[in-house]
């Protein structure tokens, strides 16, 4: 399970994170919804140290950090419980969509040449992207640069997979592509967490949403709960003007 | 018109056994140059203490000075506070002299060339647990080497040509072979000619490589492209 105690971060004197405490099961499917600025994203780089963190414990499946005392080990073995799928998808931009996956795999897990590029081929297939495994990023639309991205993360075989706002960079009509690739993930049953905009898609598939606001975690609870019936103002609010927004749309 | 062509086109080949040393020196201290350039610029964008302000005085000291006096200073000059330096020969005082220079300039480039970097790359590497190593040597400075390539070969060609400057402090090379043919002849006109126009075959056949080069490294940016 991942479990996070007490998490600080700020920028300058601009406090992000003010004691962030969550715990996530095995396999659960965990969103994060909130305002922009609210710290989502931040808590969310925070746990494979892409941010460091200024006082907390995060501990994911075993491995356990003090963010005020850690060493180089630990962060490799706590990154190494995590994949991460980014807004901008931050393919390898000198690298074809097989090497993408299969390069991590051969330098941080030691596997063969040849059996990590098979393992790219398959999962590349598994995404849907059978054929582009020799394209570049730049001649991939964002849609399949996404699920590039989602490959390299499944490649590494992380306990949980780290999703940052992965639809927010997309055209509107790319975005489904990808969201069907991440249902396919949590099909398999891995842990996720999902900093995301797309409320229906946290609707319709976390088991559990957060919702954050100016460095706190305000309201939580299953979809229903949250999206039906929230009980704090600053969730209605947030919920009302966002389907005010798309009502408009 | 007093212009001998046969006379010229005779003393070509004698010119051009000394290009290998021209090549020798200018092709050594680009070696160099990129080498120290490149450990300049990661001191500079980590900004490692007291090293860092070290470097910001040394580079400008290094552009700041015109290179023949530089060379004059490292041939004639040092050996004057380091006595075991006078027994240095005239041609590594060049290629020493032409290296830190160049290190001097190309540092910026290359420090450049980093920051034009995407910052998610960096991201990505660290997210797949590949050590800072790694991380370099596979995603980042082939990047940093893209960006860079076209101006570093404007370098290269650059020093190819100041090596001619070796010949103040007595080194033979291409152009010291001119003047003695010259100052027998007095045909100085079809000398130097010669000499000025190898040195722009040179640059020419240079400028070509590195377009090629250019290309090569373009590969993965270019829509159409897929490795073969």
């Amino acid at each position: 399970m991942i479990k996070i105690q007490n998490l600080h971060k700020s920028y300058g004197n601009t406090a992000i994170l003010k004691g962030i405490e969550v715990e996530v099961n095995d396999g659960e499917v965990l969103a994060i919804i909130g305002p922009s600025g609210s710290g989502k994203s931040t808590l969310l780089r925070c746990l494979n140290f892409l941010e460091k963190a200024e006082k907390g414990i995060i501990e994911i499946d075993g491995a356990k950090v003090n963010v005020e005392q850690y060493t180089k080990a630990d962060v490799v073995h706590l990154r190494s419980k995590t994949g991460m799928v980014f807004q901008n998808y931050n393919l390898f931009k000198n690298k074809t969509a097989l090497h993408n996956i299969s390069e991590p795999l051969r330098l941080t897990k030691k596997m063969p040449k040849k059996q990590a590029e098979q393992a790219a081929y398959d999962l590349l297939a598994e995404v849907g992207l059978k054929g582009k495994e020799l394209n570049y990023p730049v001649a991939l639309s964002g849609g399949q640069q996404q699920r590039v991205g989602i490959a390299r993360a499944l490649a590494l075989n992380p306990y949980v997979v780290l999703f940052d706002e992965p639809t927010s960079s997309l055209d509107p009509e790319l975005v489904e592509e990808v969201l069907n690739v991440m249902k396919d993930v949590m099909k398999q049953g891995r842990t996720m967490i999902v900093v995301t905009h797309e409320m229906e898609f946290a609707k319709e598939v976390a088991d559990r949403v957060i919702f954050m606001a100016d460095g706190y975690i305000v309201e939580q609870g299953t979809p229903e709960e949250v999206f039906n019936n929230p009980q704090n103002e600053r969730t209605k609010r947030f919920l009302k003007n966002y389907l005010t927004l798309h009502a408009k749309r | 018109m007093n212009f001998d062509i046969g006379y010229m086109v005779d003393i070509f080949p004698r010119i051009l056994e000394y290009l290998p040393i021209v090549l020798y020196m200018g092709t050594l201290s680009f070696i160099l140059a990129v080498i120290v350039g490149l450990v300049f610029a990661v001191i500079i964008n980590a900004k490692v203490p007291v090293l860092y302000h070290l470097l910001k005085v040394i580079i400008s000291y290094f552009r700041g000075v015109p290179t023949l006096i530089q060379i004059f200073i490292f041939y004639f000059g040092l050996p004057q506070l380091i006595p075991s330096l006078s027994s240095m020969q005239a041609i590594t005082a060049v290629i020493i002299a032409l290296s830190i220079k160049n290190a001097a300039y190309l540092s910026e480039v290359f420090r450049s060339a980093f920051l034009a970097v995407d910052k998610g790359q960096f991201e990505a590497c660290e997210a797949v647990n590949m050590t800072k190593w790694q991380g370099l040597r596979t995603v980042i400075l082939p990047q940093v080497f893209r960006v860079a390539i076209p101006a570093t070969g404007n370098y290269y060609i650059m020093m190819i040509k100041e090596t001619s400057l070796a010949f103040t402090i007595g080194v033979v090379d291409m152009l010291a072979r001119a003047k003695l043919e010259s100052a027998v002849t007095y045909k100085f006109l079809e000398a130097y000619l010669a000499v000025g126009l190898i040195y722009w075959a040179i640059t020419v056949v240079l400028t070509f490589l590195q377009s090629k080069l250019e290309h090569y490294m373009e590969r993965p940016y270019l829509k159409e492209a897929t490795k073969p």
